[in-house]
Parts: structure tokens; sequence; C-alpha cells
């Protein structure tokens, strides 16, 4: 008898499992498309921010390629091509901040001048440390146009070090680091330029890359 | 009908989920700095108590005594998953702030709490009712965290609700101290326990006022 | 705690010490260092001193009388006056007023009389207050500015001064960063604190207190002066003072002597930043320390360690009020663990066998 009670109890949660395993699998059946062209947009979103649509016309996402930055890590570069030729170049880049890494997303044209920084991802204070955020001030627009040597690359600090940009109040660290992490976006373009345009690498999977 | 007067009533404050029991903390000290990602977070949690104690609710009567357990935490898991695949879908822009916790109210013993203590005894329509309002009741304590908290903190009530519930709720959104007023420690972790210990308190002194006994509900199981 | 006292016997005369005469010794013993730092800063330190000192008297009173105890006859035990002038005393000096207010409030109602009020506290309020400050309002309580001596040039008058306090206009000039966080900031950008401190005051100067900091942290020789009064008169003993000192001294040497470039020297750890302040009249408070001797002594080194370990490693350049709260929490276990053994029993409370003398 008690064997059987034992056996009723299992056939009982088995039930539930199947029938919940049934419904779980019919709604990811139902939502997998929606997810994936929400994941897309996000990601064509970011990059429509620091590549203006009117240099481009095709789409980022499929012409991307994969290759490594300075600290080894592999990043995804955005290509903005039209017809044909590529106008501009998009990927992420990283700064140390107060409370951790920094994650933007910097575009730039084919001479390496900037055409946008946008943050993507920060662990910063609230209130005090995250005025590099566009909604929040327009701190970080202050970048589009410059080059590497526009200013020259000794000026390329904050002020506090002896460069020429501003921070603002009770903040160095974080605008430092995302100083930095826009100058060495830029160097790693000025060495990898050749790469980077090349049309010809084989193409990252749309789905796959750093976001 | 009676019934039903005092589940909404001890649903949404009587016995709330947060204030009386002090369950499902977690989140409400983690998803509190602004008082939008409180409601979002509140609805959903609303969303997966309602879908889940009426589903005990209705298989009261399969689930034994001894999987029970096992089978309520099936219930609220598939419910979380669902609520998750839905809100990355359809609503992404609530999804890409809650989405890291949304898989916390597993962990939320609120839900489950209800199922054991009253949707595994009760019929299925008093069983979705008392979910969905002891779902609310935390929606409304975590909004209240989160109003106070966003208040002080940030001098802004509702920053944001646009991007989240849609252009129309733009409206909501107040400033009402200048910028850069606040007393910044009130959205960082430490200003979530103040908050809820002082609303705690406010809702004691309200009970004392009306003359009502202080029960401290399941407060010896933390969240 | 030695039992020789068991040699006396009844009746015992009533001991002086009481509540308010402590605190007022506390209080006499930091006078002659507040008066040079008020000095020292001028108007605008006086007006934010008596701005603080007086929220914490309201609040206190009006937390006394919500929770219907005696206003004045607690008042007079000096407790939230010593508070309050513990909290003025670790804020930058040209503050504006309602850092002073806002850190009453979170010192008295909700560190002291949230607990219940004197001696249920569990942290120490003056620094609970402080904390909340800093890490709300880290722009405003990390302005430090050169001492401006009353009278002197170029020091803000009494209108100036109430434009500084009360009008939030801070002149930009005047601004400067304390010793630690220039050390910090410096090493920040991979500057060695070797060639920072070339341009942090001289030890000389940082005893004496000529330099920039909160009311507490400048002048090291004035509160060492009051530490020791306060010995003494036996208010305080030399256990949690000298751990607290030694713990800080001793880690930062041999972590100076392993890498001079990284970090900073012992010494220099001892005179900077509100160590003096800390060791003698924070990390002392005897509702927030342990009790016995022992207790004490772990008490003031685990303080010191933190304080050293924050300043070195954490985000912020000042750590002794972290540590104190920090160890303030650990309290009641280190009371635990060093509970005296009572006399006739052994340690786990049974009573000693008897044994036959020969």
């Amino acid at each position: 008898m008690k064997k059987q009670r034992t056996f009723s109890h299992g056939l009982i949660l088995g039930a539930f499992c199947l029938g919940f395993g049934i419904v779980l699998a019919y709604s990811d059946h139902i939502t997998v498309d929606d997810i994936k062209a929400a994941a897309l947009q996000d990601r064509l979103n970011s990059l429509g921010q620091v590549i203006p649509a009117s240099i481009h016309d095709n789409n980022l996402v499929d012409d991307a390629m994969v290759m490594n930055n300075q600290g080894d890590q592999e990043i995804t570069v955005y290509r903005a091509t039209k017809d044909g030729k590529v106008t501009g170049l998009a990927y992420e880049i990283f700064g140390v901040g107060y409370a951790g890494k920094i994650k933007l997303m910097l575009g730039i044209d084919t001479e390496g001048k900037v055409l946008g920084v946008r943050v993507l991802a920060h662990k910063e204070t609230p209130g005090l440390g995250d005025k590099m955020e566009v909604k929040k001030t327009d701190w970080i627009l202050k970048f589009d146009g410059l080059s590497l040597g526009n200013p020259p690359v000794e000026k390329w600090k904050v002020k506090k070090d002896g460069g020429q940009f501003d921070y603002w109040a009770g903040a160095t660290i974080t605008p430092r680091g995302i100083v930095n992490a826009i100058r060495n976006g830029l160097e790693l373009f000025a060495a990898n330029k050749e790469k980077m345009m090349d049309m010809n690498a084989p193409k990252a999977e749309p789905n796959k890359g750093g976001h | 009908m009676a019934q039903y007067k005092t589940i909404v009533k001890d649903g949404l404050w009587e016995n709330n989920g947060v204030f009386a029991m002090l369950l499902g903390l977690c989140p409400a000290m983690a998803m509190t700095g602004t008082a939008t990602n409180a409601l979002g977070m509140g609805l959903a949690t609303a969303a997966v108590m309602a879908a889940s104690s009426m589903l005990v609710g209705m298989f009261r009567n399969q689930i034994t005594q001894e999987v029970r357990i096992p089978v309520f935490i099936l219930v609220v898991a598939s419910m979380v998953t669902l609520v998750d695949l839905f809100m990355n879908a359809w609503m992404h822009e609530l999804y890409k702030v809650l989405g890291m916790f949304i898989p916390l109210i597993v962990s939320n013993c609120l839900p489950l709490a209800r199922l054991e203590a009253f949707a595994g005894k009760n019929s299925t329509l008093p069983s979705l009712m008392d979910g969905l309002f002891m779902g609310l009741g935390f929606t409304i304590a975590l909004t209240m965290i989160g109003a106070v908290r966003e208040i002080v903190g940030t001098g802004t009530l509702f920053a944001d609700a646009s991007l989240l519930f849609g252009p129309a709720f733009k409206v909501m959104e107040t400033r009402l101290l200048p910028e850069d007023t606040g007393i910044l420690m009130m959205i960082l972790p430490p200003g979530g326990f103040l908050v809820l210990g002082l609303l705690v308190v406010g809702k004691r002194i309200l009970d004392v006022r009306a003359g009502k006994a202080i029960q401290m509900g399941g407060a010896h199981s933390a969240a | 705690m030695s039992i020789t006292i068991a040699n006396k016997s009844a009746p015992f005369a009533h001991g002086v010490s009481s509540v308010r005469k402590t605190m007022f010794l506390v209080l006499l013993a930091l006078t002659p260092a507040t008066l040079f730092n008020l000095y020292l800063f001028g108007w605008p330190a006086i007006m934010l001193f008596t701005v603080t000192v007086a929220a914490c008297l309201i609040v206190e009173a009006g937390c006394l009388s919500l929770a219907g105890k005696p206003v004045m006859a607690t008042l007079a035990d000096c407790s939230a006056l010593l508070t309050g002038w513990l909290l003025a005393m670790s804020l930058p000096p040209w503050a504006p007023w309602w850092l002073g207010v806002i850190g009453a409030v979170f010192a008295i109602a909700m560190a002291k009389h949230s607990f219940g009020g004197l001696g249920q506290n569990v942290f120490n309020p003056a620094m609970v207050g402080r904390t909340v400050l800093l890490i709300s309002f880290p722009v405003a309580m990390t302005t430090w500015i050169v001492p401006y001596p009353l009278f002197s040039a170029g020091a803000p008058g009494f209108i100036d001064a109430l434009a500084i306090t009360f009008g939030g206009q801070m002149p930009d000039a005047v601004s400067s960063a304390s010793a630690l966080g220039h050390i910090k900031t410096e090493l920040s950008r991979h500057i060695p604190v070797i060639q920072s401190m070339a341009d942090v005051p001289g030890l000389t100067d940082m005893l004496l207190g000529y330099r920039a900091g909160s009311m507490g942290e400048t002048s090291a020789i004035l509160i060492l002066a009051g530490g020791l009064f306060l010995m003494y008169k036996r208010i305080i003993s030399w256990h949690i003072p000298l751990s607290v000192m030694g713990g800080l001294f001793v880690m930062a040497s041999i972590f100076h002597l392993v890498d001079p470039a990284k970090f900073a020297s012992g010494t220099f750890h001892l005179v900077s930043g509100a160590t003096f302040l800390g060791a003698f009249f924070i990390a002392t408070d005897y509702v927030t320390s342990p009790v016995t001797r022992t207790g004490q002594l772990i008490f003031g080194v685990g303080c010191g360690v933190l304080i050293w370990l924050i300043r070195t490693f954490a985000g912020y350049p000042e750590g002794v009020a972290f540590a104190v709260l920090l160890m303030n929490a650990l309290t009641p276990i280190i009371d635990q663990y060093t509970r005296p053994r009572a006399f006739g029993r052994n340690r786990k409370g049974e009573p000693l066998p008897l044994e036959k003398r020969p």
C-alpha cells in the first residue's frame, strides 16, 4: 500500500512537471522571435546614437566583424557602409570608473574622428558619477568631432591631469576613465585601421557579440 | 462576499506582505531606488502571485500533502519564467530595467508563503483574489518605499515612468526638489533599510491608533 | 579585571562620577582643540559649529518629548551636546549649515533615539551622522579649505561668513585637498607616495594643525593633549587609544617598509586625518565599545587595522568613521567572548573545585 502511495506522489509531481514543461515550451516558441527582434533593436538603437543614419545605407549589425582590442578582449566592430564603401565604425570601449568597468559605444568616421560616444552600462554612484549619461547632462557630447590629433594626444586627459577635458564636481575618476577609454579606442583604430575597415574579413554572426 | 472583503483588506493593508509580515525583503530593498522600478517589480510579482495562487487553488485536491512544496516551487518558477519571457518579448523597455530581478521573484518567499498559507486550502476564486491582492499590497508597499527613497534621495518622483510604461505616463514624472539636492544615501542600500523601518513604524502607529493589537505574522521567516 | 578588590568590604563611598560629569570632562578636554580650530577657520566654522550643536540639542529635545522622557533633565547630561560637538568637528569647517542639521537628525534621531536613547545605541551617533553625510553629499563633505585664521588677511568677515555658511556661496579659490585625499588622488594617477608627500604639509605643520581638513582633523597635538588629560582623569583608559594607534601604525609601517612608493608611512597615518580624535574621543565612547580590557584591546586593534585598510584600499580617503562603526557592530560579540571570569567560578560559570591548601 505504502509503495503505491509513493508511486502516486511521483506521478502527481511528474504530471505537473510535464504540464508546465509543455506550457513553457509553447511560450518560448511564441516569444522567441520577438525577443530576438527586441535584442537586435536594442543593439541598433545604441549603434544609431553613435553612427548617424545619414552616412550609411546598410544594416550595421549585418556588417560586423570580431577582433581583439588592446586588452585582448574580443570586441565586435560594426561597420557603416554607403554604396559599398565604409563610412564609419562603431565598437565597444571600456573605461575603469569609480565602481568598476564602464562600457561605452564609440562611433568614428574613417578619418578617426569621433561621431559619437554613449555609455552602455556602468555602476557609478547615482547622482554623482552618472553625469556621463546623455539623459543627465550633455557632457559626453563634447567628444563629438574630436580625434587623436585634435586635441593633441598629451591633452587627451581630464583637466586635473593636465589635459583639456572638464569633469564635474565631486568626480574625477569617472571622467578620467572615460577620457582614457576614448583615447584608447581611437588608438586602437589608428593601429588597426586596415583590418577594421576590411569588408572581406569574416563577418560576425548578427546575434553574437558583446552587448 | 464578506470573505472577499477580508481578502482584499488583508492583502492591501492589514496583513500586508512587506509592512506586516516582513516577507519579500530582497526585492523590497533591491528594487526600490525609484518609485517606477518599485511599481514595475511589484506588478510583475503581483502577476506571478495571482497566476500561481489561482493554479494551486484549482489543483489543490490533486496536490498531496507530501509533494506540495516541490509543486508550489514548480508553479512559482514556471510563472516567473512566463513573465520573464512575455516581458522580454512585449515589454522590452521595462524588461531592460527589471530583467535582472524578475528571476528573483522565485526566491521571494511571499508567493510561496501565500500558496502554503492560503491557496493550498481554498478554492480557485478566493485563491486568485488572495494572490492578486497580496501581490497588489506588495506593489503598494514597494511603491511607497520607492517613492520615499526617490523623493528624498534624488528629488524626483516616478522618473522615467514613460520609458517603462509608455509615453502616456509622462505626466507621472515629477521633480519635487531641484537637481542635485537629494540625500544620496537614500537611494543607496542603507536607505532601503531605513525607509522600510520607518514605514513599518508608521503602519504600527496607525494600527495602534486604530486600537488593533500588533501581530507579527511570519516575521521569523525572512526572505 | 583583577580580583584584588575582594579585600575591601562595605560600606562603600559614593562614586562621584556621573554621566554628566564624564561628559563635562570630555567636553573640557575637547575645548582647547576646538577653540584653536574655530580660530583657524574663522567665522564660517563658528557658525557651522553653533548650528550643528544647536540642531543636536533641538533634535534630542524633540525625541525625548516624543518618547515621553524628561526633557530638561536628560538634556543636562550633556551627551547630545557632546555628540553635536564631535559631529561638528568631523565636518569640513566651511560646510553649509544644512549639512550640520541633517547630520544632527541622523546622529540623534536615527542612531541614538531609535535604539532607545543614551546607553542603548549600537553605533556611535556622531560617526553615524558623519557617515550618512559623507555618502550622501560627497562633494560638500570633501571640500576642504586651507586655514584662514580669524582676523587674518583674506579671512572672511562676519557677513562673508554668513554667505558661506547660510548662502552656500563657497569661494572657489580657497578649497584644498586634505593630505590623505591628496595622496589618494595622486596614487590613482600613478604618482608614487614619495613624490606626492612633497606637496603635503610637513609633519610639524600636520601636528600643529596648520593644514586643510575637518575641524577635528587639524591640531593633532591639542587633541592628543585633551586625550592625555582624559586618561589622567581616568575617564578613559589607555587600552583603546593605544591599540587603535598601534594597529594603524604597525600595519602602515609594515607595508611602508615593503613598498614605500605605494604606502604612506606609519607616522604620516598617525598624524593625518582624524586618527587622534578617533582614538581618544570617538572609539572610547562608553556605550559603543567593549567593557573589558581585553575586549577594548581587540576593539582598538580592529579599528586601527580597518582605518588603515579603508584609507589605503577603499574609495574614501579617510576611514576613521567607517572603521569605528564597523567595530561598534562587533562590540556585542567581543563582549560575549571576553566576558571576565566571575570570582570563584571558572570560565564556563561552574564553581571552582575546592582545593585543600597544604
